[in-house]
């Protein structure tokens, strides 16, 4: 048979205990000699704390965790074993010989049982011994290593930790309902930012955090993933949140998932939550989407609006070398009014500007034959690019033919918004000391471009007067439609 | 088509000038009388001065109090075997926006879609393919 406790058994065996407080063995009270017996015959760790002297008995199992005060201390005072955690010993040992037990869940040793040093927890029961009448004799302690448990948990909670860490950072919302009533056991930051920051969920159930979301039918979808286990999953869902600044109702578009969490044994204790909110990037798509439709709508026009000037150019033209010339200028002029467009930033572009170009192209700063008045009135996209070829227009038939065709001649160019209501946009442009001017027989593609008016205003007018002192046009079209961005 | 003959106008409503001018011409070149309108408001007013048209084409995106689908179900109703031709870049209509037997033509329209499209109702004589 081999002893549970060869070593301390062998100690406990050779002490001469007379010369100890305790005297010798076969004088023992019954109480020393069985627990001394229950001690050296466990395999668990136990510590005997005996008579007013405190003298100390343990068996090898306590022995690992005296380490090198061991063999030293046994049989001597359990102060000496203890001296330099004495502060955190003495309470509890003297509430034993006052009568009052106490016990410690979890207290850490570092042991080299296995030849290295090692974290260890142990949980301690500190029992008093009395004789039958009553009077401490002194303390037995049984203590159970709980190392296994204490790593195991730690173990969970650091998996736990790293999960809550991954569930912080990952964007969307996420979060832990417990048991068949749907508590919040965990919500991360974006899950917060969906319902509404602020709100108070931990360790209420959805119904009661999240009231309003109880006759929008999600209680029913959750109980129905607590019982089947089948997830549900959707997508662009519209939900309604307390969530504004002040509590107040919100439409919102979320992804959904809800699944359900199983414990070991397969039975389900939860729901996973997982949530987006999706709103603002379903609206942001809608107004890409909306605003690829309007690019391609813009371009349309333009290249119906450029087939127009074509087929006008070709039409009237006199030879293909002519249409030619006149198809790429015309293109020139609506390309230099884009590009005024784009500069304005936000699409819009000014009445100087647009003549400016005209000017640029077609005076001579030297001598200049243009005379040109004028407010900086904005003017809207697609008027800009009527106006810029009308006056391209203009100008190439007084080149031609008009005012520009001499060295006397010159051009008054002027606009106005009409007063006194101010709501209406007009231009006047005015040819003199040009040769006599009569009215063509037909009409050229230049003149009817002009007549064409102004795109995109509501009651536009072109009138041209062939004045034979000089040409004469006025276009004009309601201030409104000629500032509008289309 | 008994009762739109072919002295009767095409009516085009187009607010873009320029657009609405070469579709005139194209439409005149085809030996069809002409007639433009720069909105609905317009067309209507043009409508109730006219004894008839042959046929109305209009854009979709006009300023005015109608727009071009509103402008072809109005004239439906008023002349139901008037042939309907309507011009956008915008919409590509699904199906049930127009008026039955409505056509739609997208910007920039071709010559020859244009042709093509008169053809098939019956507004000049030509091979419909």
């Amino acid at each position: 048979m081999f002893p549970a406790n060869p070593d301390c058994g062998k100690l406990f065996d050779e002490m001469d205990w007379s010369r100890t407080p305790l005297g010798a063995r076969e004088d023992w009270s019954v109480e020393l000699k069985t627990l001394t017996n229950v001690m050296l015959g466990s395999l668990q760790p136990m510590l005997i704390v005996w008579g007013p002297q405190q003298v100390t008995l343990y068996n090898d199992g306590y022995a690992v965790m005296c380490g090198h005060r061991h063999p030293a201390a046994f049989g001597h005072s359990f102060r000496a074993l203890w001296h330099d955690i004495w502060d955190a010993v003495e309470p509890i040992i003297t509430a034993a010989y006052d009568g009052r037990g106490t016990s410690m869940d979890d207290i850490e040793f570092t042991m080299h049982r296995n030849g290295y040093p090692e974290e260890t927890h142990f949980a301690f029961s500190y029992t008093p011994v009395r004789d039958p009448w009553g009077t401490v004799l002194g303390m037995f302690c049984a203590c159970t290593e709980i190392t296994a448990q204490v790593m195991a948990r730690r173990a969970e909670r650091t998996q736990r930790e790293r999960f809550r860490q991954v569930f912080e950072l990952s964007p969307g919302g996420i979060a832990m309902l417990v048991g068949p009533n749907h508590v919040f056991d965990y919500a991360n930051e974006d899950y917060y930012a969906m319902i509404g920051v602020g709100r108070d969920i931990i360790g209420k159930t959805v119904a009661e955090a999240v009231t309003e979301v109880v006759r929008q039918g999600f209680i029913d979808i959750l109980d129905g993933v607590y019982r089947t286990g089948e997830s549900f999953i959707a997508r662009d869902l519209p939900i309604q949140l307390n969530r504004g600044p002040d509590g107040e109702m919100q439409h919102r578009l979320i992804d959904l998932v809800y699944q359900a969490m199983r414990q070991e044994d397969g039975t389900i204790n939860g729901i996973l939550v997982q949530a987006r909110d999706v709103t603002d990037l379903r609206a942001e798509e809608a107004s890409r989407e909306l605003l690829s439709h309007e690019l391609g709508h813009r371009l349309k026009n333009q290249l119906a609006m450029v087939q127009a000037i074509a087929s006008q150019t070709l039409r009237n033209a006199p030879d293909i070398a002519s249409a030619r010339q006149r198809l790429s200028e015309r293109l020139a002029v609506l390309s230099a009014a884009h590009d005024t467009i784009l500069e304005g930033g936000r699409g819009t572009s000014t009445v100087r500007q647009l003549v400016q170009q005209m000017t640029d192209l077609h005076d001579d700063p030297a001598a200049p034959r243009f005379v040109t008045t004028g407010p900086n009135l904005k003017i809207g996209s697609r008027p800009s690019l009527s106006l810029s070829l009308i006056l391209h227009e203009l100008a190439t038939n007084a080149v031609k033919h008009g005012a520009l065709s001499v060295p006397t001649g010159s051009v008054d160019l002027r606009w106005r918004v009409v007063m006194p209501e101010a709501d209406r946009f007009e231009m006047i442009w005015t040819e003199r000391g040009g040769p006599t001017v009569a009215e063509p027989r037909v009409k050229g593609s230049g003149s009817r471009l002009i007549s064409a008016g102004l795109n995109g205003t509501s009651d536009g007018h072109v009138e041209m007067t062939f004045a034979p002192e000089g040409l004469r046009c006025l276009v004009t079209a309601d201030l409104e439609s000629f500032q509008r961005e289309h | 088509m008994a009762h739109h003959p072919r002295s009767a106008p095409v009516l085009v409503v187009e607010d873009d000038g320029l657009i609405r001018m070469d579709l005139a011409d194209l439409i005149a070149d085809m030996g069809l009388a002409v007639i433009e309108a720069g909105n609905a408001d317009q067309a209507l007013k043009v409508m109730d001065t006219l004894p008839a048209i042959s046929a109305l084409l209009t854009d979709i995106d006009m300023p005015g109090s109608l727009n071009g689908i509103q402008l072809a179900h109005l004239t439906a109703s008023r002349h139901p075997a008037c042939p309907l031709v309507i011009i956008s870049g915008r919409y590509n209509p699904a199906d049930g926006t127009l008026p039955e037997g409505a056509v739609f033509l997208s910007k920039p329209i071709s010559e020859r879609a244009l042709k093509r499209t008169l053809v098939a109702v019956k507004l000049i004589e030509g091979d419909a393919g």
